[in-house]
């Protein structure tokens, strides 16, 4: 999956886990982020529905100086609440409101705003105080079923919360957004419409989507462009690179736990154990070995883990596992410079996409990189940039970009022209994919976008 | 400061075994442990300090350093006579 217990030790950890991470320019100035984490939710899971960790730290970074390190962060706290104590339910009767009498179990969260100012003298990077602090507000529940959460979706959208300075927030339970055909992919690489070509066939078929209906808990924010630029501008020249700023989310835990009789409480610094930028890369490029060092590093450490961006495993396996489909990406044993520049710098203008960059500079850094001055396109493609769609991944990430297909192919050497013109990609290259698009899920068509989450009784058996 | 014994280390504790010694160093946590011993009275700031859970990790027995885990931050001390008592509290 995209980045869904990916790691050994974060498999453990569900409530950290960073799932995806979406960044893309919104009507009025505005750029979305959306971060979700807690993989894989079934819907139908009561009584104690889903909820984020109160013990958590949960981070939206903004790079805009290429350094690897945030400029901007917006950090996500929560606190759980039991209106009564006396009865095992989630909620005793419909919940119609957000403080509705009958739900019993509900969240809420603060969100602060940090912005880094100029760093120490002995270079630790440092925070101003808080731009601003907003506390006391609620998630929706979790959509359980008709009786209990009568009319989902308007309730869920009581939940948007307008934070002033054409700001808004929402946290709370969403559709799953990623689509996967995992089932194949991680039998051996399968991809459905070509594994009659697998060196282990069966018969070619359709892709199906794994998580199609499962839900997740998102965190979605909208703020003016000008909040996140280096210069506070909004920009409009995208060969500037004042136009470009690198996202990811990120989940801290406190360094130590202390259990006692029936609650459990931390103590210490915040300790990374989980951060997402481009999809898939601690996925499927960093080894099992190192997953959990990835996630606990920020971006400005990348340059720890360059090898296996080079020279990708993937990349590899795929004449293995194809035998006789990819000759040329089999031959090929330069460094995948093409990759690098999409997941660790950015793409170069000196690459020559007409009128596009998202390069942020030399350091070396897993970012989901978005240059703010492409305009919105009102039809995009799902392929993105591989289609010419230069709002699309690898230039942020939308909804409904088929980020699997996008990777697959890179990996397997589209894009090494880009970089290497004395090289041809051989032709499944531009072909291969699982087979999961269009997704079956309904995006929104306004703020938090993402979809409203599957009922536990609509989908008893996810 | 009494001697700090086995049993008396964790009877006094109110946040675990470890948060007495985590108290006694936040006092002073850039000062000798020989400083922090010429007073045995908690001022509130000393006892707010780790009104949680505070827990110490031991990062180097053999140059007393130390990491104190207060509810909200990391401090890094260096107090071998701190250590030396924990160790011989945990025997």
């Amino acid at each position: 999956m995209s980045s869904h217990r990916e790691a050994p030790g974060l498999l453990q950890d569900p409530l950290a886990d960073n799932t995806d991470v979406y960044a893309f320019r919104t009507p009025g100035d505005t750029v979305t982020f959306i971060t979700s984490y807690v993989p894989v939710e079934a819907p139908a899971g009561g009584p104690n529905f889903y909820e984020f960790g109160n013990d958590v730290l949960y981070e939206i970074n903004v790079d805009n100086n290429g350094d690897g390190i945030p400029e901007v962060k917006y950090q996500f706290e929560f606190t759980s609440k039991n209106t009564n104590p006396n009865t095992f339910l989630y909620n005793t009767g419909p919940i119609t409101a957000l403080d509705s009498d009958s739900w019993n179990r509900r969240q809420l969260y603060k969100i602060t705003k940090l912005t880094r100012k100029r760093d120490g003298r002995r270079g630790q990077v440092r925070y101003g105080d808080p731009e601003y602090v907003k506390d006391n507000i609620p998630c929706p529940p979790c959509n359980v079923g008709p009786r209990s959460t009568p009319n989902y979706a308007a309730l869920a959208a009581k939940a948007v919360k307008d934070l002033g300075g054409n700001q808004k927030v929402f946290a709370g339970q969403r559709a799953e957004s990623f689509f996967v055909d995992l089932g194949r992919i991680f039998d051996l690489g399968a991809l459905g419409p070509f594994q009659n070509l697998h060196l282990i066939p069966t018969p070619a078929g359709t892709g199906v989507d794994s998580i199609a209906q499962v839900n997740v808990h998102s965190i979605c924010l909208q703020v003016p462009i000008k909040d996140v630029t280096s210069d506070g501008r909004v920009p409009s020249d995208p060969l500037s690179p004042k136009s470009v700023i690198g996202v990811w989310g990120s989940a801290s835990r406190r360094t130590g736990l202390y259990r006692s009789e029936g609650s459990s409480e931390g103590s210490g610094d915040w300790r990374q154990v989980s951060r997402l930028g481009n999809p898939l890369v601690n996925e499927v490029v960093i080894p099992t070995g190192r997953k959990d060092e990835w996630n606990s590093k920020t971006p400005a450490r990348e340059a720890d883990f360059e090898q296996y961006f080079l020279h990708p495993e993937l990349a590899a396996l795929l004449p293995v596992l194809y035998p006789g489909v990819f000759p040329n990406l089999a031959a090929y044993s330069k460094d995948r410079v093409d990759l690098k520049a999409i997941l660790l710098t950015g793409i170069p203008k000196e690459v020559g996409i007409p009128n596009f960059q998202n390069f942020t500079g030399t350091t070396e850094a897993d970012e989901l990189r978005l240059n703010l001055a492409i305009p919105i396109n009102p039809n995009p493609d799902r392929l993105g940039l591989l289609n010419g769609d230069t709002q699309g991944y690898p230039n942020g990430r939308r909804l409904t970009d088929d980020v699997v297909t996008i990777e697959l192919r890179a990996v397997a050497g589209v894009t090494i022209p880009l970089v290497d013109p004395t090289f041809t990609p051989d032709g499944a290259a531009g072909v291969i994919e699982d087979g999961t698009f269009p997704p079956v899920r309904q995006f929104l068509n306004q703020f938090p976008y993402i979809g409203t989450p599957y009922s536990g009784y609509d989908v008893p058996a996810a | 400061m009494q001697p700090v014994t086995r049993r008396s280390f964790i009877a006094t504790s109110t946040a675990g075994a470890l948060g007495v010694a985590g108290a006694a160093a936040i006092g002073s946590p850039f000062v000798s442990a020989a400083a922090a011993e010429t007073s045995d009275v908690l001022t509130a700031s000393d006892a707010a300090a780790v009104s949680g859970p505070t827990l110490v990790k031991i990062i180097d027995a053999a140059r007393g350093k130390i990491e104190i885990l207060t509810p909200h931050r990391t401090i890094k001390v260096t107090d071998p006579t701190l250590v030396h008592r924990i160790a011989r509290a945990s025997r």
